[in-house]
């Protein structure tokens, strides 16, 4: 499922001004037909908050929903650090050789398949519901699409690239970390951005079922009072959180492009 | 060029593989005397599932029914929305950003948020993986329409076609590899959808039970529970898996 | 003129004895060559010219250690080929510089495989980058260069250190024809300074006239080598030779063996007609 393809267009025009007006537009008459439509026509609270009300709600509980935005930010960050340590290095240790790669990539790529959420309440069985098993259980989460990706990564490197090193009669060590491991960047890299993202879900659904801490904690406890504007403002600084996380990981990997010296256009997963 | 591994050690190995973890923690459990709400064993597991089977059938099918409702839905809107975007280049011009930014956030965070809108009833369940689905097949099949062969599409404008004639008789055709490898994404989505929403607010199915069976450390019936609902994703799964290859014959004529 | 086949069995530097390579995909068998027999003398500059898929890349593979024979025996300075040595340097037709290395790093790679002193090579990679012209591009990086000018460090990396025969697998056919003659210009050139033993796989008719000392045509698969042809030219050739009508008459020779060797390659080798060992192909010469 991994593709490191080149990269395909949705849009066929060059950029006009319509492509960058017009969605802004639409933004903006959304927002103002959201909050002038519940002034007109009030809807339960429960439910749903005009604009207006989500950023009161930001502004005067600002420090509690930092603390709780600081517990989710920093418990994603470290789950994806930890995930991408553990998937890179599984991923390379599974292409030592041919017969471990065949005896284990078929069962890591079919945990993939499996809904892996549902094994959320099994760690919190086991380590509680404090940061542990949400750390642990995000760390799960995310280092199998890394770890994926990186055997696929070193498992394809380029043909003649490998038959040069045999041709300079370079040991297998030689061979990897020359040729194998530099080739399997874009790869890793594909498969960074999906494990960005189970990191998150680990976590959000971790903070779910835990429901101590964290904004998660903050959209159940809102939800289950009755009140949407702090669920709406927890979802908003998730959206934003994960935007920013992405970017990161984006810039991140343009200098990477920068060091390697050829563009890797890596779609990702499908 | 090396031949084609046998078949014996491509298939063969990694099922060996399984069956030796499977054993390996049988013997870890009962050598160590690991009690079974800490991790039980395979056996016991295996035990409790075919003692539950009817239980746990019907959770199972509760959860299942639910996540197929949902991928038919994904697929089916994904597969219009895309085709509509492809006609309107207007449209795709408003609402391309917000899919693509849609994608880059954790939508399972808007769980409680469909739960809030729609109620604790299966409708909601639905919803709320419905929309985690949609946007992997939106977006594949979209690149699909619109990266359809630049010299059929060429073609086409040569005979005068209209931009419908060109969506349906080249545009559609060429995306449907994009569509179908989408699908498998969404059949996958759409367990974990339901499993999500079901942690959040149910009082049935394989997501209930394994979240209910918690507090109560009754870890044997969550091990049960994950092995069907391992099933049911599987099924899903390898079902939209064959279709897709049945699909790809179809299309490169193989 | 003597014929290709060195008249003392000692001066051959490569041997290549009734090989045959054979594939078995467990799906089905392919006889990719039925027969190959030849030698090549020492400083000698063989061109094995075939239509594409004929095995004359998996030919030279076998010669190179990465690929194994099916029968048969390659000896290349008296010692059978089981595995690739450093002695024996090899050119593919993808440059397969490394991209996040510059044109000089990408030079002395073979120096850090082997680990040998980066001092003692500096020089001579300096030396070898002048020759194929690419001074002052020491420090850019791949993607900076054409296609024309990458094969040219893939060529410095070749030579570097120093191997006794190099073996090239159509190293200009991903080249515009532009500039793939200039290439073959550059290669004649290098020919001058470093004369090495060469074993050059090519599908150009021309380019193979043009560089080498003989040409072995092969056929279709299951491959065989029809003909072993004498180019009479005298070094140190330019490319305006490629204008003379000896020049003509050879290629067109070659063109009419190839096309022999489309059908022919389906038959049973054993119930050919008469094959001519080596032919001589007289001309004035230059």
């Amino acid at each position: 499922m991994v593709t490191k393809g080149s990269s395909l267009q949705v849009f066929s025009r060059p950029l006009g001004a319509r492509r960058v007006v017009a969605p802004v537009i639409f933004a903006l008459a959304f927002f103002i037909v959201w909050e002038v439509w519940l002034r007109f026509l009030p809807m339960s609270r429960a439910v749903i908050a005009p604009p207006s009300a989500i950023y009161t709600t930001i502004v005067n509980a600002f420090p509690i929903l930092m603390k709780h935005t600081l517990s989710t930010l920093v418990e994603i960050m470290i789950g994806f650090m930890s995930a991408s340590a553990v998937g890179i290095a599984l991923g390379a240790a599974i292409t030592l050789s041919t017969s471990i790669r065949q005896a284990f990539y078929p069962n890591i790529v079919g945990f993939q398949l499996i809904p892996k959420v549902a094994v959320a309440p099994l760690f919190v069985v086991w380590l509680g519901v404090g940061s542990p098993s949400r750390l642990a259980f995000s760390v799960f989460m995310a280092f199998f699409p890394i770890a994926v990706a990186t055997a696929t990564g070193l498992a394809n490197t380029k043909g003649d690239a490998v038959r040069l090193c045999r041709s300079l009669t370079a040991t297998n060590w030689q061979t990897f970390t020359s040729v194998r491991l530099p080739f399997a960047i874009p790869f890793v890299f594909a498969g960074l951005k999906v494990g960005l993202t189970m990191a998150m879900i680990g976590i959000i659904v971790g903070e779910f079922i835990t429901g101590q801490e964290g904004l998660g904690y903050v959209i159940m406890f809102a939800s289950s009072a009755g009140e949407s504007a702090p669920l709406y403002a927890a979802l908003l600084i998730l959206a934003t959180m994960g935007l920013g996380l992405y970017s990161c990981l984006l810039l991140v990997e343009v200098a990477v492009q920068r060091w390697y010296g050829a563009p890797f256009s890596s779609e990702g997963f499908a | 060029m090396r031949g084609r591994p046998q078949l014996s050690r491509t298939v063969g190995l990694p099922i060996a593989t399984a069956v030796m973890l499977c054993v390996l923690w049988q013997i870890i459990v009962t050598a160590n005397g690991i009690p079974e709400y800490i991790l039980p064993a395979p056996f016991d597991v295996g035990r409790t599932l075919l003692a539950s089977l009817p239980n746990l059938l019907a959770h199972a099918s509760i959860s299942g029914t639910e996540a197929v409702a949902a991928f038919l839905l994904a697929t089916l809107l994904g597969f219009v929305a895309a085709a509509v975007l492809t006609y309107s280049p207007l449209l795709r011009d408003i609402f391309y950003p917000a899919i693509v930014g849609f994608q880059l956030i954790p939508k399972v965070a808007l769980a409680p948020l469909f739960i809030v809108w729609l109620g604790t009833e299966s409708a909601s369940r639905i919803t709320f993986a419905t929309f985690l689905s949609f946007f992997p097949v939106l977006i594949s099949t979209l690149t699909g329409l619109q990266n359809a062969d630049p010299t059929a599409v060429r073609l086409c404008r040569s005979l005068t076609a209209s931009d419908w004639q060109t969506l349906v008789s080249v545009r559609i055709p060429f995306s449907l590899p994009y569509f179908l490898s989408a699908t498998k994404v969404a059949a996958t989505l759409a367990v974990t959808g339901i499993v999500v929403a079901e942690f959040i607010t149910a009082n049935a199915g394989l997501g209930f039970l394994i979240l209910s069976s918690g507090p109560r450390m009754e870890t044997l019936t969550i091990f049960a529970a994950i092995f069907m609902l391992c099933i049911v994703g599987l099924s899903l799964y390898g079902t939209v898996a064959l279709l897709e290859r049945a699909g790809r014959r179809w299309f490169t004529g193989a | 003129m003597t014929s290709g086949v060195p008249s003392d069995p000692d001066a051959a530097f490569v041997r290549v004895n009734d090989v045959a390579k054979i594939y078995d995909t467990g799906k089905m068998t392919i006889e990719a060559i039925a027969k190959a027999d030849f030698e090549v003398a020492k400083g000698q500059f063989v061109a094995v010219l075939g239509p594409s898929g004929c095995g004359k890349s998996t030919l030279l593979m076998m010669c190179a250690g990465l690929e194994s024979i099916t029968t048969g025996t390659i000896m290349i300075a008296g010692q059978p080929m089981r595995g690739p040595r450093t002695s024996v340097g090899v050119m593919f037709q993808d440059s397969m510089l490394l991209p996040w290395k510059n044109v000089l790093e990408n030079v002395l790679f073979p120096i850090r495989i082997l680990r040998r002193p980066r001092s003692e090579y500096i020089d001579r990679a300096h030396a070898l980058i002048e020759l194929v012209g690419l001074t002052g591009f020491e420090d850019k990086r791949p993607h900076e260069l054409s296609g024309g000018m990458r094969q040219r460090v893939a060529i410095c990396r070749a030579l570097i250190y120093d191997p006794d025969i190099l073996l090239m697998d159509e190293p200009f056919s991903a080249l515009d024809a532009i500039t793939r003659d200039e290439m073959n210009d550059a290669l004649l050139d290098i020919w001058q300074r470093y004369t090495k033993t060469a074993l050059f796989v090519t599908h150009s008719i021309r380019e193979a006239v043009l560089l080498a000392d003989r040409v072995l045509v092969m056929t279709n698969r299951p491959s065989t080598i029809i003909e072993d042809v004498t180019i009479p030219f005298v070094r140190p050739r330019t490319n305006e030779i490629s204008e003379t009508p000896e020049f003509m008459q050879i290629c067109s020779y070659l063109r009419s063996l190839i096309e022999q060797g489309h059908g022919r390659g389906r038959q049973n080798p054993g119930t050919r007609a008469t094959v001519r060992k080596s032919r001589v192909v007289q001309g004035t010469g230059r």
